[in-house]
């Protein structure tokens, strides 16, 4: 039995850390549910391109002697082939080169595309790509705070979040056989609320755990890395690093010319070398070159982290296999258990059953900051109630506050950035800053619209704002279907089609919130801080009373 | 006799937060030496510790406010810190130097 000291002890450290972080772990839970669907997100945002499909595979050799010929550049780098013929591979291949850039700055790269026009000569074009599906991962990485400090923000977060976990069960356990899936529907709105809260948290423990640590490491990589290098190796580190880089590294160019392989025979040579292996893209390196190499890309299933880090080299004069270390079946244990927590931090693993179980757990792990916060202020108005209604504190207020403007400005400022993704394609200079000016200015916007309007009113406001917001996302797809023709797509693909389907399901949620909400900031208890109505000073036995404060 | 809890929250978190991260790369550290492989294993492992690091840290944060006093957590976590620390620098600096 748990002493009754320290359940109290864990309640307010639960509590405490829930009202500090929750802002930003609701930033990083509902962007983190979205980026399970970033590749067809990636997708849906890509604008029609001439597409893998014009370049047949077997004609894709002739295509890399055009590019490796008139880009000697790019032979370096590395010239990738595409396989899959998605949306967001704009041809059958594309490659980085280094942008001008000035000693000692930051070094940034622009993208070429290259196909065969129909007389079978090269057309290449410098293009830069849709990043807005890496936008919202930086959003869900470092709760929208630019650079390292980003990091370790959400690090010192995610820690917390991890402390949180281990006190709120603390906190259940004493209760947990009475109080675990008994949903006391009705008897009181806040027992209602923590019995779901309580349900929601236990049966998704195993996923909260393992984003609390994944979480944790990943944002503090780099600092824990340089104290380990400092405390624990003091050097020694070299020796593990060259190991680990010798793994990837492509050997140099010796200068001679040899044939290359055509790459469909060089998938054959793979299927025959490693024949569980999904490729995904082929990476060419020193093209034309005796030395020359092929990274393929791609999947081995049944492992988690399926599709992170596994590469497979091969010769691209023989096709024999040069290097084959990295993939799941041949890492060390080490590295397997390294890449097991990644894997379980971004669900790859299971395919689509798990990215799906992911998005839903994501959003409710949004949700249980949400409503930890509403029991937070919903107890405190308990506390502070002695017999007769009483006005909000404004500290109440004032948290009631920047929880509606920033968790429904974050769900807001994503809609309408992924929205921009269509209608200012091809009449701004830069969209990928757009989608930052954008996100940037609907979320701010909300939190001052929340401070402004009071919680009750500005959630009403805001959820409408998300509803609809979300709602243009598929409004969007179909007006691009429609003449006048103003320049917008409407891909055909089921991935993309999903994420119109899945932002329409959300928009109606959204909308029915806002109902509710609205409903109840009119009819409510008047001392809540969901009520625009004032206090009158008399005595209510309502559904609180019931309960016994906490 | 389980004497009496004070609350403490500065003592205890401090502890938790500094004497945590201590704990977790002195514990992590031996295990890089003394793991399969030792220190020169090449591979995973230097990517592997950052989540081992998480998990230790999580942990010691997490059950620190159990200490009765934050005078209490301190001291405990403080020799198991020296302790750790101690066993570490022994691998680095003569076992392993």
């Amino acid at each position: 039995m748990i002493r009754a000291d320290i359940v109290k002890l864990y309640k307010a450290v639960h509590s405490w850390i829930g009202i500090s972080c929750g802002f930003a772990l609701f930033i990083a839970f509902y962007a983190g549910a979205l980026t399970m669907f970033q590749e067809p997100i990636a997708r849906w945002a890509s604008p029609p391109a001439v597409g893998v499909a014009a370049v047949p595979l077997d004609d894709a050799l002739r295509l890399l002697e055009l590019v490796a010929a008139a880009h000697p550049e790019a032979r370096e780098e590395g010239i990738t082939l595409h396989l899959w013929g998605h949306e967001n591979e704009p041809a059958r291949v594309t490659w980085l080169e280094d942008a001008p850039y000035q000693e000692g700055q930051a070094h940034e790269h622009v993208h070429w595309w290259a196909t065969l026009k129909l007389d079978g000569t090269l057309l290449a074009k410098q293009q830069e790509p849709s990043e807005l599906a890496e936008f919202i991962n930086a959003i869900h990485m470092r709760a929208g705070i630019p650079g390292s400090w980003g990091s370790y923000f959400m690090g010192v977060v995610s820690l917390l979040y991890g402390v949180a976990l281990i006190a709120g069960v603390i906190v259940l356990l004493p209760s947990l056989a009475k109080d675990f899936l008994a949903l006391r529907v009705g008897k009181s709105l806040k027992r209602m609320w923590l019995d779901a809260h309580n349900v929601v948290g236990v049966t998704a423990l195993p996923f909260h755990i393992a984003m609390a640590i994944t979480a944790t490491s990943l944002s503090f990589t780099g600092p824990l890395w340089s104290v380990q290098e400092s405390v624990v190796f003091g050097g020694k580190q070299a020796i593990l690093m060259a190991g680990d880089d010798e793994l990837f590294e492509s050997p140099k160019p010796i200068g001679e010319a040899g044939a290359m392989m055509a790459p469909s025979q060089l998938l054959q040579k793979l299927k025959m070398q490693a024949p569980d292996y999904e490729p995904r893209v082929m990476i060419f390196r020193n093209f034309g070159d005796r030395a020359a190499v092929v990274r393929v890309a791609g999947a081995e299933r049944g492992y988690v982290g399926d599709s992170h880090l596994g590469s497979v080299m091969l010769s691209a004069v023989t096709g024999e296999l040069l290097k084959d270390g990295t993939r799941p079946s041949r890492q060390d244990p080490d590295r397997r258990a390294s890449e097991t927590f990644y894997g379980l931090h971004t669900g790859q693993y299971d395919g689509a059953t798990i990215r799906w179980a992911y998005f839903f757990l994501g959003l409710s792990g949004a949700w249980l900051f949400y409503s930890g916060n509403l029991l937070w202020i919903e107890t405190r108005r308990r506390k502070a109630r002695k017999g007769g209604e009483v006005e909000q504190s404004r500290s109440t207020r004032l948290l009631g506050s920047a929880t509606v403007g920033v968790c429904l400005g974050c769900v807001a400022g994503i809609s309408l950035t992924i929205v921009a993704a269509k209608w200012l394609h091809g009449r701004v200079a830069d969209l990928n800053a757009w989608h930052a000016y954008i996100y940037y200015a609907v979320f701010l916007g909300s939190v001052a619209w929340a401070f402004a309007w009071g919680v009750a009113r500005s959630a009403v406001h805001l959820l409408w704002l998300c509803a609809a917001a979300t709602m243009a996302i598929p409004l969007t797809t179909l007006t691009a279907l429609l003449p006048p023709a103003l320049g917008m797509w409407a891909h055909g693909s089921a991935a993309t089609i999903g994420v119109d389907v899945v932002a329409f399901i959300g928009a109606l949620c959204l909308a029915w919130m806002a109902i509710s909400t609205a409903r109840r900031v009119k009819l409510g208890p008047a001392d809540s801080i969901w009520s625009i109505r004032k206090p009158e000073n008399r005595t209510e036995v309502r559904e609180s009373v019931a309960i016994a404060a906490e | 006799m389980p004497g009496e809890m004070r609350p403490d929250w500065w003592g205890k978190a401090s502890a938790g937060a500094v004497l945590g991260l201590g704990l977790a790369l002195s514990l992590v550290g031996l295990y890089a030496y003394l793991g399969p492989g030792g220190i020169n294993a090449p591979g995973g492992r230097y990517s592997l510790m950052r989540h081992l690091e998480a998990i230790i840290w999580i942990a010691v944060f997490g059950f620190c406010f159990l200490f009765r006093s934050g005078r209490a957590a301190w001291t405990w976590l403080g020799a198991a810190n020296l302790i750790a620390f101690a066993a570490l620098f022994a691998c680095r600096f003569y076992f392993f130097a």
